[in-house]
């Protein structure tokens, strides 16, 4: 579509990455339902100098809205803190401990002591106007990823407070809900390094695979987010948030470019900004680009000085990523099966030594298909696969048998030897000479489905038909 | 070799073994560490002996933030504040990370520029102080300010003051201010105003809105009503108490309600009592109070030492339990240290006005229920009524301050300020 070299691309990745410790600054749990609504409360948020001084123009413009927000509290799903009617408790170490430890995963260096700071936000979306963040890890001339399209480099960890999940819009009011408010978020940047739409994926893949190495790392719907930060030659750089599906990452990539493009063509200036990626594909204006004065230091909280106990609790876990490898070499995978495989956590290298004469492929296959079937339901069909009892084809047939509660007649679902096909095939080529090849098909299938390979079939078919 | 680490403000690169780092330069905390704020807004901590070199690529210019000037409005009134110290007028301190205070009617506009619509604004720094370093003679100061202050034409004054003792000084000025020709509105903030959260403003602007709006007059408290930044409440100053350490709505009434809401969107005032003191009385200061006045909390598990730590006091409240009572009876071997606490008693009584209230906080003192309660009458224990612990506190040391010890007697059960409520209703507890 594009020459990204020639539009000298550059694209960085931010990944928000949520934690299943409990919330940074409080003791409440980070799972949550949102089921009984038991608070309710209106705020107003102001815009304030930053450190240096100077009110953010990101904040500004939210405040210029003049909006009022209602928060909901849901019954165990939010305390004073997350209302910010209470300073925040110590943080919690098990979610520091995570940070730490991708931190040094990924070769960054950590602060002597980190400094917890408050980022202003004032579009509501959390109670306090500011979300806590730390700098875990910044960049030492060592800290990448390696990707088909080469280094990415990465600039920073930081470890942040969720912030409340809007509910709804209405004309001067927005609803959040305060359960998401301070679940810890890892925030992973790269640097600009990325080269193509493909590439921003592929990356995005791959820091998300490496995060679930970690323990203490949240799944589901929702528990990893990512930003994409783009700019083009003569064009500005722009924060997309808000992508549903990583899968549509490329195209919404490549939207923005266009637009850009064609800005850039009719003369108009590219303004810095953050946008929303739309589901249909698009981009949709969000707000100014904020810049750097809209951090400061939290008051509230002691500078975390990072001892040589608290270093000695990192601890690396055995990469997704390379476990993945592992499987492709052993097996000779592809990279697909390798990598669901090892995203449900089945233990592959078991199931081979069990079912030895089952190839490879097929048992990855039937395993990630049928996934969700009862496990001795499964096992009895590996087992009549394993010992050539039955084909592939009625593995679907039998495991919906054995739901049902059916006893199973193996017979019915033999493997019928090949002379015996050959027999009958000679016999209906005998009688009818003018048949094609797909009615003998027919005819066959009809007769031994589930019994036979259809590819087999036909292989034996042309056989006679020649 | 001595390093030049650089100093606030200036823009610096960082060089460490790996390698070299940019950004602002933000005082630190610890010697021992230079504090770098890098592009992203972040807040680097290093240590400086594994620094090889600072580059100093630009020096910090002086110039401050743009303060905007303020405009004299002759068609609004003028109010006056009183700055004491607290959350209400702080901003972040970078060089100790704490909260420090802003005071400037700048600072003021510059935060709030909404405020300039409502009132022109005088302000003056009376103490930088926390509440909880408070003297008697802070009450009698603050009050000749407010003397000084209504000489110049105001239509109001506002305190401003930290918190945790904002309510006992409420009651202590609306003691030393026997009669005052224009509202004294205390207000505090429970999130400090650097913060976009922060309930100063509504506080600060619900409080002028009264002044402006309404011809109340007398000693109050302007405090968020609940969680909502929507509404405050004109609290009574001798009848109200900090209930919580760190909500916004953390003032409540005990014993009474609320004087006036205060809608500041709607920028409507509504009164739920009428016989308030309007404005336009004469000013009458009596700023004496008594320094030897204690306040000793009945626990149990008490020993009479506690109680003649107070010997040689003029005056001296306790906050009782229940109905308002003490030990005194000895029942078993365990209690006989009891026969020595009504000794103590009787012995302080001989030269020190006894006070007695709750601890419950809710409810009128009753000394007549109980055997116990008329055994402490006998003793010379005086019932302090309904009156807040504390607000009988301040009230027993104006008293003493203003009045010989036989009209304090009389007078510390007798209503003056709105501290005693002859009548307490149904709902004027918690929900």
């Amino acid at each position: 579509m594009f020459d990204y070299k020639d539009l000298n691309l550059k694209i960085g990745l931010e990944i928000h990455q949520q934690l299943s410790t409990k919330k940074l600054f409080c003791q409440c749990s980070s799972n949550f339902k949102e089921e009984k609504l038991e608070t309710e409360f209106s705020r107003r948020l102001r815009a304030v100098a930053g450190e240096q001084g100077y009110v953010d123009i990101a904040s500004q413009f939210e405040e210029a809205k003049h909006r009022e927000f209602i928060y909901h509290g849901y019954d165990d799903e939010y305390c004073l803190v997350d209302c910010d009617e209470s300073p925040p408790y110590e943080i919690n170490r098990d979610a520091l401990i995570t940070a730490l430890s991708v931190a040094k995963l990924f070769n960054l260096n950590i602060p002597d002591k980190i400094i917890v700071m408050r980022k202003n936000i004032t579009d509501g979306s959390t109670c306090s106007s500011f979300q806590r963040t730390m700098l875990i890890g910044y960049e030492s001339g060592n800290s990448f990823i390696e990707t088909s399209l080469g280094k990415v480099r990465i600039t920073s960890l930081c470890l942040e407070e969720d912030a409340c999940k809007i509910e709804k819009v209405e004309e001067n009011k927005v609803y959040y809900s305060l359960s998401r408010q301070g679940i810890p978020l890892l925030e992973i940047r790269t640097e600009p390094d990325i080269k193509t739409p493909e590439h921003a994926k592929e990356t995005a893949e791959k820091l998300g695979l490496i995060l679930r190495s970690f323990p203490n790392i949240k799944r589901g719907i929702g528990t990893i987010r990512q930003d994409v930060n783009l700019s083009i030659k003569n064009g500005a750089r722009v924060e997309i948030k808000g992508f549903q599906e990583l899968r549509v990452m490329p195209k919404i990539i490549d939207y923005e470019i266009s637009r850009q493009v064609s800005l850039i063509k009719k003369k108009k200036k590219v303004e810095k900004e953050v946008r929303k990626a739309n589901e249909n594909g698009t981009t949709s204006f969000l707000r100014p680009l904020p810049g750097s004065a809209r951090m400061y230091p939290d008051t509230d909280l002691k500078q975390i000085i990072v001892t040589e106990e608290l270093l000695s609790k990192i601890k690396i876990p055995e990469l997704i990523t390379d476990k993945i490898h592992d499987l492709q070499k052993k097996y000779k995978l592809s990279e697909e099966l390798a990598t669901e495989l090892v995203k449900e956590k089945i233990n592959f290298e078991d199931y081979t030594k069990r079912f030895k004469k089952i190839s490879k492929g097929l048992l990855a296959t039937i395993l990630l298909t049928y996934i969700k079937e009862k496990k001795e339901h499964l096992e009895f069909v590996l087992d009549a696969l394993n010992l050539e009892k039955i084909t592939k084809d009625v593995v679907q047939d039998m495991l919906n048998e054995l739901k049902q509660g059916k006893k199973i007649n193996l017979a019915k679902y033999k493997s019928i030897s090949n002379t015996e096909i050959e027999k009958e095939i000679k016999k209906i080529v005998k009688g009818k000479k003018n048949l094609t090849v797909n009615a003998i098909m027919g005819i066959l299938m009809a007769k031994y489905r589930g019994k036979v390979d259809g590819k087999e079939l036909i292989e034996l078919i042309n056989k006679y038909k020649k | 070799m001595k390093k030049n680490f650089g100093k606030a403000g200036d823009l610096v690169s960082v060089s460490t073994k790996d390698r070299t780092y940019f950004g602002t330069l933000i005082p630190s905390v610890d010697d021992d560490v230079i504090t770098l704020k890098l592009d992203s807004g972040y807040n680097l901590g290093m240590r400086k002996d594994k620094i090889k070199s600072v580059k100093i690529l630009k020096q910090i210019s002086g110039k401050d933030s743009k303060k905007q000037l303020i405009v004299y409005n002759k068609n609004l009134p003028t109010i006056s504040i009183l700055h004491t110290g607290g959350t209400i007028a702080s901003k972040v301190d970078y060089k100790t990370g704490g909260v420090v205070s802003a005071f400037t009617p700048e600072d003021l506009i510059e935060m709030f520029p909404e405020l300039r619509d409502i009132a022109n604004f005088k302000t003056r720094l009376i103490r930088e102080m926390w509440s909880d370093d408070l003297r008697f003679k802070h009450f009698s100061i603050l009050a000749r300010e407010i003397e000084k202050e209504i000489k110049n034409n105001i239509s109001g004054i506002i305190i401003g003051m930290g918190t945790d003792n904002l309510a006992v000084a409420a009651a202590g000025l609306s003691f030393a201010l026997e009669s005052c020709p224009v509202p004294v509105i205390l207000v505090g903030a429970q999130r400090s105003s650097d913060r976009g959260s922060s309930d100063a403003f509504l506080n600060l602007a619900s409080a002028a809105l009264l002044i402006t709006k309404t011809d109340f007059s007398g000693v109050a408290i302007c405090m968020h009503e609940n969680l909502n930044d929507k509404t405050c409440v004109i609290m009574p100053a001798c009848k109200t108490r900090k209930f919580h350490t760190s909500r916004r709505d953390a003032f409540k009434i005990v014993n009474d309600s609320i004087i006036a809401r205060v809608h500041y969107n709607e920028s409507k005032v509504d009164f739920f009592k009428n016989n308030y003191i309007k404005k336009g009385e004469k000013l009458v200061i009596k700023d004496k109070f008594e320094e030897k006045v204690g306040l000793i909390r009945i626990t149990v598990n008490m020993n009479a030492k506690q109680f003649l730590a107070y010997k040689g006091y003029k005056g001296l409240v306790i906050e009782g339990t229940g109905l308002g009572h003490t030990p005194l009876d000895v029942v078993d071997n365990e209690t006989k240290e009891h026969a020595n606490i009504k000794k103590a008693l009787q012995e302080l009584a001989k030269d020190t006005v006894l006070v007695m209230t709750s601890q419950c906080l809710f409810g009128r003192v009753n000394l007549n229920v109980y055997s116990k309660g008329r055994e402490l009458q006998k003793i010379g224990v005086i019932s302090g009524e309904d009156m807040l612990p504390e607000t009988a506190f301040v009230k027993l040391s104006w008293l003493l301050g203003n009045h010989n010890k036989n009209d304090v007697k009389e007078l510390i059960g007798k209503n003056l300020r709105g501290e005693i409520n002859p009548t307490i209703k149904a709902n004027e507890f918690l929900d």
